[in-house]
């Protein structure tokens, strides 16, 4: 069977109580390579994509130079404009490293953010679902699998 | 010469005091802190920090003018926060405290700040 990557569902629970709790206006969910997850606040997709790749972007950054002058990657940046900030920060889950991106003003603090950015944590290492072994890409039955998947995207399934 | 570690521990000297924090009024950041075991002073900063800077709000809304000192009771203890400049010096501590010579203490040591 073909799988195909879902981006919604089992992390939108978790973003939402966060972006609740730690009182933030924006917040995105993504994987390091700017792949998104979920997202609270944005009104256009574009802006998700574009922000996701400045994230991502920033982290890759970061990883380096932190590796370069500390010796391990950085793992959080925040920045304060003259009225919002933004704590892009690292979630590990079981599987992989997941990047969140927060955009907050007066209404909350980079400490109230970085409190809950370990509940965010622990919140998304308990509802990711765990990864599911790749199966051989030329499987006995892959012919049959690749006719399945495509009369079921062209609904015929 | 950091005048933090002197003022903090101008506080936690007296009895039944379990924490003293310089706390970020905006951030919500640890300046410095001295802390019993048990007390999570990252997140207590974060929340203490919150709790004032909203207490101001809401007296500034009130038109009760800037806030210089808040205390708020719990069951177990008491939480004492007074601020100037940015920074908020916060104690924690246990009920049986003298709270008269702590309160004195603290807004003393809040005026240096």
């Amino acid at each position: 069977m073909i799988r195909h990557t879902l981006t919604v569902g089992w992390a939108d629970a978790p973003l939402k109580r966060f972006v609740d709790e730690a009182r933030l206006q924006v917040a995105i969910l993504m994987h390091t390579s700017g792949q998104v997850l979920a997202q609270v606040g944005f009104q256009r997709s574009l802006d998700v994509q574009t922000a996701c790749a400045l994230s991502a972007a920033i982290n890759a950054s970061a990883e380096y130079l932190g590796t370069m002058v500390d010796g391990t990657p950085f793992r959080g940046l925040h920045y304060a404009g003259k009225g919002r900030q933004i704590y892009l920060g690292q979630v590990p889950s079981p599987d992989t490293m997941l990047l969140v991106l927060a955009v907050f003003d007066m209404e909350s603090s980079l400490g109230i953010v970085q409190l809950y950015v370990k509940e965010l944590q622990a919140n998304i290492a308990a509802s990711a679902p765990s990864a599911v072994p790749e199966e051989p890409a030329l499987a006995e039955n892959f012919e049959a699998d690749l006719n399945r998947n495509l009369a079921q995207l062209f609904g015929r399934g | 010469m950091n005048p933090y570690p002197a003022l903090v521990a101008s506080v936690t000297r007296h009895r039944g005091v379990t924490a003293c924090l310089v706390v970020m009024e905006d951030d919500g950041i640890v300046v410095e802190a001295t802390a019993q075991i048990g007390v999570e002073t990252a997140a207590f900063a974060a929340l203490t920090a919150s709790l004032y800077r909203k207490s101001a709000r809401a007296a500034a809304a009130a038109g009760f003018g800037g806030v210089s000192f808040c205390e708020l009771e719990a069951e177990r203890g008491r939480v004492l926060a007074a601020g100037r400049n940015g920074l908020v010096m916060v104690a924690v501590a246990e009920p049986r405290v003298n709270l008269g010579l702590l309160r004195l203490e603290l807004l003393r040591a809040a005026a240096a700040l």
